[in-house]
């Protein structure tokens, strides 16, 4: 008896398995048909909205009830996707009309699950719906989306923030990263500041009046945000760099804007941390001998050759790029080559290597090309 | 009246028979649960994996990551320009290529050089984890992203991964196989849990058959089941294990096994490891169990994610005597990694990697081909003494063979739907036939295989396990 209630319960899973499998090939073909469907009903219409120049009550009234629902709005996604390949200029003229269907809809989709929460701000980024136009209320949902637990829903209502332009806004929603307890990359942070569309520079002013106030990783994006986007900002960087008790993942990326933008004056900083750090933090000393590249002259060859008998192969590694890159001959590194030190002269050697590849590679792209 | 010696051997057969069957009963209890509760969880993750991707609920922008691909490589002077042609077409901008050629006897290497023109170069390599010494250090950065070629002595797979670990420009690195290509998007997919998620340490990607694929670019261009039945089969095999118990074991991070041919690592986390282990055949499963002991053992907070959608195709085995070959060495490097990390057994310390993990592989895959023949002989006894109703077991396996096939081909449509692959009603056909076909003939002659494994292994430690290659289907 128990055995047989075994195998009936065996039947029971293979029946259903078998149904969820049926129902599943079933219900993906019904979407995607319904999807076409509405695509091409929307297209018919906007079409026509499109020729006459002016969205009317009525259009906006039809697509608030519609795009309520998510499949309509990923029809009308894709009918969008459409127009734009067909007539940007025209596309991008009707979709500013629906400014205040959108601001909207944006309180319809604030009710909706996760999953479908994450798709508005995604809509909004793509047609940059209100780019240059922050409306109170759509910026206060965007901002309550950046508290999700998911990180999709977050991180799409980041783009669309950068992506309507607001600096305050922006700083908002640093800000609740900055408090949250939800991992969010520091990567996503940088490069997603980026895409900043407003005025970068009020931006930047606002970022260093409450730079004090960021947790030390947040305070490390912004330094990397700085890098990728601006030289605008030396001096500053030069006395956070200096300033009592910074964290040393701040400095890191202090120092690595300085090499990027070389600014006289940080020279004896740099030069100071190479000495201060040489034999116990190699962090610190690699990533400055990376830096000295952007600041040629003889002292910087002498620190640098003489990084280049650290015991620590990324010390090495870093100061040989360094020395490549301030344009030094064999002849110039002669007394690496003969000194008693093998592993300088081996890294050395090495990026000479390199560099006659380099050369060779270039006159066989040369050749090749004519 | 007294019992004969027959009563009591009969009654004594019986006892142990009774006891033989509570606990098979209880073992496939288990196992149907497990492969249920695997299938349902990898059915519907990919189902709202694929919802998500609908509703953009995904990492649209592009976030580079650096990753230094390795590519141990012994004998493969027939497939590895076609696979680093495969690498340099991948769509991701910051990467590296490392081709390490273990000491091959035929022109792997030569091959290489022509192909990419690459030029010799004195380079020392910073040897973090100990390995056999390179022998020549071939370079270009002609090519979209730079490629090394280093050239060691032979010192079998895990060495020339040690190798390309010390070599590695990057903090992630990718293992390959030398005669696998990786899809399009697959860098792209295979770092997102990167980006996802804090302190993950490693991210396994799915591996799929080619055969029966055409692939362009990384892209597949046409795909049908292949028309081999062995290789058809193991692609109904793959779609199980990969995505039945791989996703499960993820929830609660408790994956053991990151394949070898597509795999991503933090590469401080590796070397802090220990590296790869070259003693093991295995050496793919022994790194990721190492990484659970080593982050458990420290105290350091850690993840081990499963990427469902970053793709790497490869050859599955067409002739038997491969296949046998190729099970024989993941026997035989599962065994050697569950011995030399028995520490994790029925540990507390490690969880749900303890108790779930390494005891589903302990019993259902390192021990299951004992328990399968020891079953079948078991039966063979019970029939020689009459004590089986054979009507009620045939109808038994039966039954339970339809339930492992309708498991295995949910698992398997799962994975079509998801990734929008179109087959042919021929396919379908073929796939529910041969499914039958797999859990009732190839899961024992498999069992057998792997029993047998242990014989004579102390010869082939070292051995790359070679299978004969043809070359992939690439346009």
């Amino acid at each position: 008896m128990k055995a047989e209630i075994l195998i009936y319960a065996y039947l029971a899973v293979c029946v259903a398995m078998i149904g969820f499998n049926i129902a599943c090939i079933f219900v993906f073909r019904v979407k995607d048909k319904r999807l076409n469907h509405y695509s091409q009903r929307f297209i018919r219409i906007v079409r026509q909205v499109i020729a006459d120049r002016t969205v009317t009550e009525d259009h906006c009234k039809y697509l608030s009830k519609k795009l309520k629902k998510i499949n309509n709005l990923m029809a009308f996604d894709m009918t969008l996707d459409d127009l734009f390949a067909q007539n940007p200029e025209q596309t991008k003229d009707y979709i500013r009309q629906l400014s205040s269907l959108f601001t909207y809809l944006t309180l319809e989709y604030r009710e909706k699950s996760e999953i479908q929460a994450a798709y508005f701000p995604y809509i909004i980024k793509k047609y940059k719906i209100f780019q240059g136009q922050p409306i109170g209320i759509v910026m206060d949902i965007l901002l309550e989306l950046v508290h999700s637990p998911s990180l999709y829903v977050r991180e799409n209502a980041l783009q669309a923030i950068y992506s309507i332009g607001s600096a305050e806004c922006t700083m908002n929603a640093l800000w609740i990263l900055n408090e949250s307890t939800y991992y969010h990359h520091p990567k996503m942070i940088t490069d997603g500041l980026l895409n900043f569309s407003g005025d970068t520079k009020q931006l930047a002013e606002r970022l260093w009046d409450n730079f004090d106030r960021f947790s030390n990783r947040m305070q490390r994006v912004i330094v990397d945000y700085f890098r990728f986007s601006s030289p605008d900002h030396q001096e500053r960087i030069l006395e956070l760099l200096t300033s009592h008790g910074v964290d040393d993942e701040v400095a890191y990326s202090c120092i690595r804007y300085l090499g990027k933008y070389a600014y006289p004056p940080a020279y004896p900083v740099l030069t100071d941390i190479v000495e201060k750090y040489q034999h116990d933090q190699w962090i610190y000393t690699s990533i400055t001998a990376s830096a000295l590249s952007g600041y040629p002259g003889d002292r910087t060859v002498a620190i640098l050759k003489e990084l280049l008998h650290s015991p620590n192969w990324h010390v090495r590694f870093n100061a040989s790029q360094s020395l490549m890159a301030l344009g030094l001959y064999y002849t110039d590194m002669i007394d690496v080559f003969e000194g008693r030190d093998r592993y300088a002269g081996e890294i050395m050697r090495y990026r000479f290597d390199q560099k006659n590849m380099k050369e060779k590679e270039a006159v066989g792209i040369g050749l090749d090309s004519k | 009246m007294g019992w004969t010696v027959n009563d009591a051997l009969f009654m004594a057969v019986k006892n142990m028979l009774d006891w033989v069957n509570v606990l098979f009963i209880l073992y496939m209890i288990g196992y149907s649960t497990f492969l249920f509760l695997a299938v349902v969880i990898g059915s519907s993750e990919l189902y709202k994996k694929r919802q998500q991707e609908k509703l953009k609920n995904t990492l649209l922008q592009d976030y580079y990551i650096p990753i230094s691909i390795v590519v141990p490589g012994y004998n493969e002077e027939v497939t590895v320009v076609e696979t680093v042609r495969s690498l340099l077409a991948l769509e991701y901008k910051l990467y590296e290529i490392i081709v390490v050629d273990d000491g091959s006897k035929d022109a792997t290497s030569q091959k290489l050089i022509e192909a990419f023109h690459m030029h010799p170069i004195r380079r020392s390599i910073h040897r973090k984890i100990p390995c056999q010494p390179e022998e020549f250090i071939y370079e270009t950065t002609a090519q979209k992203v730079p490629l090394t070629l280093i050239r060691k002595k032979n010192g079998g797979k895990a060495d020339a991964l040690n190798m390309g670990i010390n070599a590695c420009r990057y903090p992630y690195f990718i293992c390959m196989d030398a005669d696998s290509v990786l899809q399009y998007d697959s860098l792209s997919k295979i770092v997102r849990p990167i980006l996802e998620q804090e302190n993950v340490v490693a991210v396994g990607g799915v591996v799929r058959s080619c055969n029966g694929a055409t692939l362009e670019r990384g892209r597949v261009v046409e795909y049908q089941l292949p028309n081999n039945i062995l290789a058809c089969m193991q692609v109904l095999e793959y779609d199980r294990s990969f995505l039945a118990s791989r996703i499960l074991f993820d929830k609660f991070n408790g994956s053991l096994i990151i394949s070898g041919a597509f795999g991503l690592f933090k590469k401080d986390m590796v070397i802090a490891a220990g590296g790869y282990d070259h003693s093991t055949m295995g050496e793919d499963m022994e790194l990721v169990v190492k990484l659970h002991e080593y982050c458990v053992t420290n105290d350091m907070p850690y993840a081990i994610k499963y990427a469902t959608d970053a793709i790497c195709w490869t050859q599955v085995p067409e002739r038997l005597q491969d296949l046998r070959k190729q099970r024989k060495r993941w026997h035989l490097g599962l065994f050697q990694s569950m011995w030399k990390h028995s520490v994790m057994l029925a540990n507390p310390k490690f969880g749900p990697v303890s108790f779930i993990s390494y005891f589903y592989f302990l019993i259902y895959e390192l021990l299951s081909p004992f328990i399968e023949i020891f079953g079948v002989i078991t039966m063979i006894l019970a029939f020689a003494v009459d004590l089986i109703n054979v009507p009620f077991m045939v109808l038994f396996f039966l039954i339970y063979a339809l339930y492992n096939c309708v498991l295995t081909l949910t698992a398997f449509f799962a994975r079509i739907q998801t990734i929008d692959l179109k087959i042919s009603f021929m396919d379908v056909v073929k796939a529910v036939l041969l499914c039958f076909f797999e859990v009732c003939v190839l899961r024992f002659i498999m069992a057998f295989v792997r029993a047998t494994a242990f014989i004579g292994y102390r010869k082939k430690k070292l051995n790359w396990g070679r299978i004969e290659r043809q070359k992939i289907n690439i346009k």
